[in-house]
């Protein structure tokens, strides 16, 4: 058989798709004899638009439009008029929800234009491959592109066989999206280790693949969903990706000059914290949870493979929290390998300075420790299994070991009050010196989540998200199966106190370039010099007991504990003094104090800063 | 090397450094091919420098403008001011990998050029002119590699001196993306 894999618009186009490297690998090893070549359809249209557009349509406004514009749906709107033959389809729904909301539509406007005759270009060129079975693989706003290619697909070779698999194929989303498009003749839910072969084998033999777990087919006129397994696949069954069509694609194409590649590794699937503690608003890892990783000393091997046979030394992790046992058998390697690696990991916000210092070591220098919140209160209530406090140290450690921290403040959950964030926001100016967030959020609600799967969690009220209004042409009952994110009415904060912590976030953003907070010592004394926007320069001298507490203080402690601290370290503290000089310092911000307990903030390191976005 | 070392003579204060004499660049040997080793190696630490230039460069200054600028540039303070403000981290760096060095250079305003050496005797040379090394030793494929480095703009060679002017990225921005 002859197999064509696609991952179309708007796979991010600096990175190869670890699905396409995977399935192709899991067709080869399942089936040695088939031909398995690759379509990388985002990198085609990037080209499709920049020759097209006469170099007016970048490859930086294909992120603009697919990366960034993921919550207004606008990457599938652009595609939406060749899925549905009709080019004006859902512009005025558009126009409309961007009205209201102050997104900037333009650049979508100037594509949709040439979604049609790329569509049509990318059915002429897979065609003449002569596949058998075509997979498209659909995460994000890659559905209705793939969609619309399908369609055309079918349109041109009814016999051919069409297979949809990928996130956006989870659970009820997978039979929504066969059931209500006949030209899509398969669906695979789940992981596609064990499924997809199995489908293949069933098409070669020309029988019904009722046994496989999760997958969507056609009895007739009847779309059958076969149940979905729990049985999730094994590390050892993982393979490691094949990039090498990527390669070629890439170097061939015209916009490479545009981009800066790097690989994408696979260590783990699913989330070990989210098994014990599933935090309440996050449903990315669909429905398998179960938390599998290779074997450190694997992905190592995996990634000198890569680096290797690709020349790229930028490694990006799908990871959705890095295993633990990875600081013992993994990074150590990485370190040891003398390369300058950067990589990207998604993390645990409660990690130990140590273990901080050895992703620095090595090369793991864009960290996502999941910090969402400042407010312990709140950080309970989403079941994140971290304090306030911990987060604000991490952030301070992220500045020690010239760590990227890239991180959300969320608020919008159910049973927040008021006075979670009055206290958080007051100290907010005192951070200025530490890494900003990319903003402030209210949640969304996302299917797999426990906001979504358990009502009384506060979140009763939901309806598909208004965007799919403009991307989809289906009756509400269907997109309320076929979708990720819902609205809701808002929980949690309001008002005035939503527009503060609005505001200080945006000011935090804004003064964060320029602001110092560091200490030095100086023989028997501590100096703090303070550079931080919007207070005067100072520098502030501590000795004896105060100098030690600063320090203590920079773990994070109560009151009560670092008074045992500093009485077991000799120094004769009167409780009274201890609690003002502690007032004292979280009033001049050098302490940020979340609930009892007080952490130290001024850092030891200075990493180089850069606006972002300065390359 | 946890920092610049060489044979400039400096002071160090934490991230800080300070060339305690100033620092020849000329061209005419060794002494500018030692400067240009300490300043790469200040910017690829991420080290703050201060130091005070001398001499008139007798080749293209503007192979310099990748390190951090200094206090004073007497030969042509006019050229500055231009030094300090077409100056940005990062703007020319290497890094290694398993048998390659990849190059990033956005000297060009506009342009980010990716170069992979991996050539051996293109890689090897360049290593090796990460010391300051006189010309008169580099053997036939050595003096070919340099002809395409200097050509490049990776190396600067002069008065008998040749070294390497791209630093090692030891110590990332933040963000690390910015680069």
């Amino acid at each position: 058989m002859r197999v064509h894999l696609v991952t179309m618009p708007w796979h991010p186009l600096d990175l190869p798709s670890l699905q396409l490297g995977l399935l192709h690998r899991i067709v080869r090893r399942a089936r040695p004899g088939d031909e398995v070549t690759e379509f990388h359809g985002s990198l085609r249209w990037a080209e499709f638009l920049l020759e097209h557009s006469g170099g007016r349509l970048t490859p930086g406004d294909c992120v603009e439009v697919g990366s960034d514009a993921i919550f207004h749906g606008l990457g599938d709107w652009v595609f939406s008029g060749a899925l549905y033959d009709d080019p004006g389809w859902g512009t005025a729904r558009l126009r409309d929800y961007a009205a209201g909301r102050g997104v900037p539509v333009g650049t979508a406007l100037a594509m949709r234009p040439y979604a049609a005759g790329f569509v049509d270009a990318c059915a002429t060129e897979i065609l003449a491959a002569d596949p058998d079975v075509v997979g498209f693989t659909s995460t994000f706003m890659q559905n209705v592109p793939s969609l619309a290619l399908a369609r055309a697909l079918k349109r041109r070779r009814p016999g051919l066989t069409v297979v949809f698999g990928g996130s956006n194929c989870d659970g009820p989303m997978g039979h929504a999206l066969h059931r209500n498009h006949p030209f899509v003749d398969h669906v695979v839910r789940g992981e596609a280790e064990y499924a997809f072969p199995a489908l293949l084998r069933h098409l070669a033999a020309g029988t019904d693949p009722v046994d496989v777990p999760g997958l969507c087919w056609w009895d007739g006129p009847v779309s059958r969903a076969n149940t979905e397994t729990r049985r999730t696949v094994a590390p050892a069954d993982i393979p490691s990706p094949d990039y090498d069509q990527w390669q070629a694609a890439l170097d061939a194409s015209p916009v490479q000059e545009y981009l800066h590649p790097k690989l994408v590794v696979e260590g783990a699937r699913g989330c070990w914290w989210g098994e014990k503690h599933h935090c309440t608003f996050c449903g990315l890892n669909g429905s398998a949870m179960a938390f599998r990783a290779k074997p450190g000393e694997r992905l190592w091997t995996e990634i000198d493979r890569l680096v290797r046979r690709h020349r790229i030394l930028d490694v990006v992790t799908v990871d959705n929290i890095i295993d633990m046992a990875y600081f013992r058998d993994f990074l150590p390697r990485v370190a040891a390998s003398g390369w300058d690696l950067r990589l990207h990991y998604e993390v645990k916000s409660n990690l130990t300075p140590a273990q901080l210092r050895l992703l620095g070591d090595s090369g793991t220098v864009h960290i996502q420790p999941g910090i969402e919140s400042l407010g312990s209160r709140v950080l309970d209530l989403m079941d994140k299994g971290v304090t306030g406090a911990r987060n604000v140290r991490t952030l301070r450690e992220c500045e020690n070991h010239a760590l990227t921290c890239s991180w959300n403040l969320l608020y919008g959950f159910p049973g927040e009050r008021d006075d979670d964030y009055t206290p958080v926001i007051d100290q907010l100016p005192a951070l200025v010196h530490l890494q900003p967030p990319s903003g402030a959020h209210r949640i969304q609600l996302e299917r797999f989540s426990p906001h979504f799967t358990d009502p009384d969690l506060g979140f009763g009220k939901r309806r598909p998200a208004a965007m799919y209004q403009h991307v989809y042409d289906l009756p509400e009952d269907e997109l309320a199966d076929l979708v990720y994110l819902f609205d809701t009415e808002p929980a949690g904060i309001g008002g005035a106190v939503e527009r503060r912590l609005r505001e200080a976030v945006a000011a935090w953003r804004a003064g964060h370039a320029d602001s110092r907070l560091l200490f030095e010592e100086d023989g028997a004394e501590l100096l703090v010099h303070d550079r931080r926007h919007g207070r005067p320069p100072a520098t502030h001298r501590f000795t004896g007991w105060q100098a030690a507490a600063l320090r203590h203080l920079e773990d994070g402690r109560t009151v009560p504990a670092l008074h045992r601290l500093l009485t077991a370290g000799g120094h004769e503290v009167p409780g009274e003094a201890l609690e003002t000089w502690v007032r004292r310092a979280v009033g001049r911000g050098l302490l940020f104090r979340d609930g009892a307990t007080c952490v130290s903030l001024p850092t030891w390191g200075e990493p180089v800063r850069l606006p972002e976005g300065s390359g | 090397m946890s920092g610049p070392d060489g044979g400039v003579p400096h002071r160090r204060t934490g991230r800080r450094v300070e060339a305690t004499a100033p620092l020849d660049l000329s061209g005419a040997g060794r002494a500018t091919a030692e400067a240009v080793r300490f300043l790469r190696e200040c910017q690829g630490h991420g080290l703050s420098v201060r130091w005070r230039a001398a001499g008139t460069p007798s080749y293209d200054p503007a192979l310099l403008r990748h390190l951090p600028p200094p206090v004073e540039l007497p030969a042509d303070p006019g050229a500055l001011e231009a030094w300090r403000t077409e100056h940005t981290h990062g703007v020319l760096y290497h890094r290694r990998g398993p048998d390659f060095v990849t190059v990033l250079d956005r000297r060009r305003r506009g342009t980010a050029v990716r170069l992979t050496l991996d050539h051996p005797g293109l890689l090897g040379t360049f290593l090796r002119l990460l010391e300051p090394t006189p010309v008169a030793v580099l053997d036939p494929v050595g003096r070919e590699a340099l002809a395409l480095l200097t050509a490049e703009r990776l190396v600067l060679a002069c008065g008998g001196w040749a070294v390497t002017l791209p630093p090692r990225i030891r110590r990332w921005p933040v963000p690390c993306t910015a680069i």
